[in-house]
């Protein structure tokens, strides 16, 4: 199994350079710097505007997207008002993980300036991070089970024989809230059994392997599946080695992949 | 300058300011397609969004942002990319209630995937688009524009120079005859007696002060003191002190006008007039209840300065000071700092706005459209997390 030495973050599947905006109003710009060097970056509308434990729920989360293992170096872009302030979750971050740095768009000179500081930063820390192959010593595999009927006990049986730890998440109704509670725990690879009214996901920074239903969606949207309902447990191991080893998944081919991050109180 | 508004007609006496494909995924798991074919299009636009069609005690809201937002005046066409969920299928029953222009249905599920969806999106988009700027503007009367009211990253300056200026541009329009809406509830928190005095029937009057009590009664509930986050620490780091001080001068926005009525957070906005909107103060979750509203042109005041905008509503940004217009122009259309400057008035700072306002809605572009600034954000009243 192929892996990227990714520092105090561990070792990853995936080597993605991460363009985290710390608010909603940095995701354009974070979108544009992450296009001209070919980072990962995504919208999302957190990072100002909640109260309550949501300020420390948000700000733990984005510190869980940025050390991720999948990735290797982060540049936080935030806007300078927002209440999860940009520099002080870049600090955090730093003092886990060199491969880190922040900049603030209101101190900037504006949205070009932010734009050009920021692709020189994202170079500057590709510079610093020297992507170094390895082997995965252990595979951490995140199972979203949105659909209920599904029974998952042979093909968790059949990867814990072989060394593989599984975190099962299945306490959200929705595979976009599950995706962030695998995400939290570091998970490598997530293999989803979307509920079957659902169509295929996935998480930007975490290769998404879909397994269908046999429900009347799924059979219509069979090509945006990775694996049939009638997947084997083999076939369905050998998709996993092949995901770790750098095929895309169906999702990750579309650039598609949301973040659902949840919140106890709204906005205010 | 002439006067003269021109503008795209629609049915029901509605008027667009712009003339848009809006592509719009009805599940999240359908933005980055959405995002595509906007991006490969000739000038569609996109959001993106975190709904999967959750049926919960937000279902409703969220339906009702997704259909006004579809219908908005300002969008020559809209392109569902749908599921087909019931859900979904009932955003778009409503948008085509709401009097939405056009309407084209890409169903995923029909079409086999998600890579044949953005196939058959771009020859559809490029269509429109071309459609759309085949339509000519004609003259349109002041009630054509609603205009909606923000302010964020506000500062000591908002309430005296960028605020009542916008108060100044406000009344005008509202004289003409044109609409104009003032929202971010959590943001008049202690000013909202000021705003009642000025309703024009003591029943609008306090229904006002009742939505403001409302609002912190939902937040309290959670066991939360809500003016323990206002001003926030932007704000404080801008010069404002206490939340009174923030209030009274974001309040200063909406002019000396009489309110016609208050608005929940995405209700369509009467022709003519001044409104209140039940929304909150968090930037991008107003702009889309706005915008859901059928609010097609925004003045966004800002101390701090930000780049946010909408994919559809033409965003103003009116700065408070000179010296953050001066650091960070490409965010800035009109700075009202010259006020605090001693070098213009507030009336003449206020009718150098009331021009810009016309000349927007004539098709001038704002920062935010040509940087392309769609943020989009829905705006939920429940928990979305199993605690």
């Amino acid at each position: 199994m192929r892996g990227f030495d990714h520092g105090n973050r561990g070792i990853g599947v995936r080597d993605h350079q991460l363009i985290l905006p710390s608010v909603v109003c940095s995701t354009r710009v974070s979108s544009r710097i992450a296009k001209e060097i070919g980072a990962i970056t995504f919208a999302h509308q957190h990072g100002c505007g909640f109260i309550g434990n949501d300020v420390g729920r948000i700000t733990d989360y984005f510190a869980a997207l940025a050390n991720h293992p999948n990735v290797s170096s982060t540049l936080v872009v935030g806007l300078g008002c927002e209440t999860i302030q940009g520099n002080e979750l870049a600090d955090k971050l730093l003092a886990k993980n060199k491969s880190t740095n922040y900049l603030v768009t209101q101190e900037s000179g504006g949205v070009q300036g932010t734009v050009d500081s920021g692709v020189a930063a994202a170079k500057a820390l590709q510079a610093y991070y020297q992507p170094t192959p390895v082997l995965l010593p252990r595979l951490h595999l995140g199972i979203d089970l949105s659909n209920d009927d599904l029974k998952v006990d042979e093909i968790v049986a059949a990867l814990t024989s072989v060394g593989v730890d599984i975190t099962v998440a299945a306490s959200q109704k929705n595979s976009g809230l599950n995706f962030s509670d695998l995400m939290e725990s570091g998970v490598h690879v997530i293999l989803s059994f979307p509920d079957g009214n659902q169509p295929a996901s996935g998480f930007p920074l975490i290769p998404t392997i879909n397994v269908a239903s046999n429900s009347p969606l799924h059979l219509a949207l069979s090509d945006d599946f990775d694996l049939s309902a009638d997947a084997t447990n083999e076939e369905i191991m050998e998709k996993i080695y092949s995901v770790i080893n750098g095929e895309l998944t169906t999702v990750e081919a579309l650039g598609a992949g949301e973040i659902i991050a949840g919140r106890e109180v709204r906005s205010v | 300058m002439s006067k003269q508004l021109t503008a795209f007609a629609r049915a029901d006496e509605r008027w667009g300011l712009r003339n848009h494909v809006l592509i719009l995924p009805l599940h999240s798991a359908l933005s980055a397609t959405a995002r595509k074919i906007a991006d490969e299009s000739d000038g569609a636009v996109a959001v993106s969004h975190d709904w999967s069609g959750e049926v919960d005690g937000d279902f409703d809201r969220i339906i009702k942002t997704f259909s006004g937002f579809a219908a908005n005046p300002n969008n020559y066409a809209t392109v569902f990319i749908t599921i087909g969920t019931p859900g979904e299928l009932l955003i778009i029953d409503l948008a085509k209630k709401l009097g939405i222009n056009k309407a084209e249905v890409l169903n995923v599920a029909e079409l086999g995937s998600m890579s044949k969806i953005a196939g058959a999106g771009l020859k559809i988009a490029n269509s429109l688009v071309k459609e759309a700027k085949a339509q000519s503007r004609i003259s349109a009367p002041w009630s054509a524009i609603a205009l909606g009211q923000e302010c964020g990253g506000s500062d000591a300056l908002s309430g005296i120079t960028a605020n009542p200026a916008l108060g100044v541009a406000s009344d005008r329009l509202v004289e003409l005859g044109a609409a104009s809406v003032l929202g971010e509830t959590t943001e008049i928190l202690g000013a909202e007696h000021l705003l009642a005095a000025r309703a024009i029937t003591p029943e609008i009057g306090a229904q006002i002060i009742e939505t403001v009590a409302r609002y912190e009664r939902s937040i309290n509930y959670e066991g939360i003191d809500m003016r323990g986050a206002q001003p926030s620490r932007g704000n404080i780091e801008g010069g404002l002190t206490t939340l009174e001080e923030k209030s009274l001068g974001a309040a200063k926005k909406a002019g000396s006008a009489q309110f016609s009525g208050v608005l929940e957070y995405a209700d369509q906005v009467p022709k003519s007039g001044l409104y209140f909107m039940d929304t909150p103060g968090h930037d991008t979750e107003q702009l889309t209840g706005f915008a859901a509203g059928g609010i097609n042109v925004v003045v966004f005041t800002t101390g701090r300065g930000t780049p946010t905008g909408s994919a559809i509503m033409p965003t103003i940004k009116l700065a408070t000071n000179t010296t953050m217009a001066s650091a960070i122009p490409d965010l800035i259309d009109l700075n009202a700092g010259t006020i605090a400057d001693g070098i213009k008035t507030l009336a003449e700072v206020g009718g150098e706005l009331f021009d810009l306002i016309l000349a927007v809605a004539n098709g001038q572009i704002t920062k935010a459209e040509r940087g392309l600034h769609h943020e989009f954000s829905l705006s939920r009243m429940y928990n979305t997390v199993i605690k």
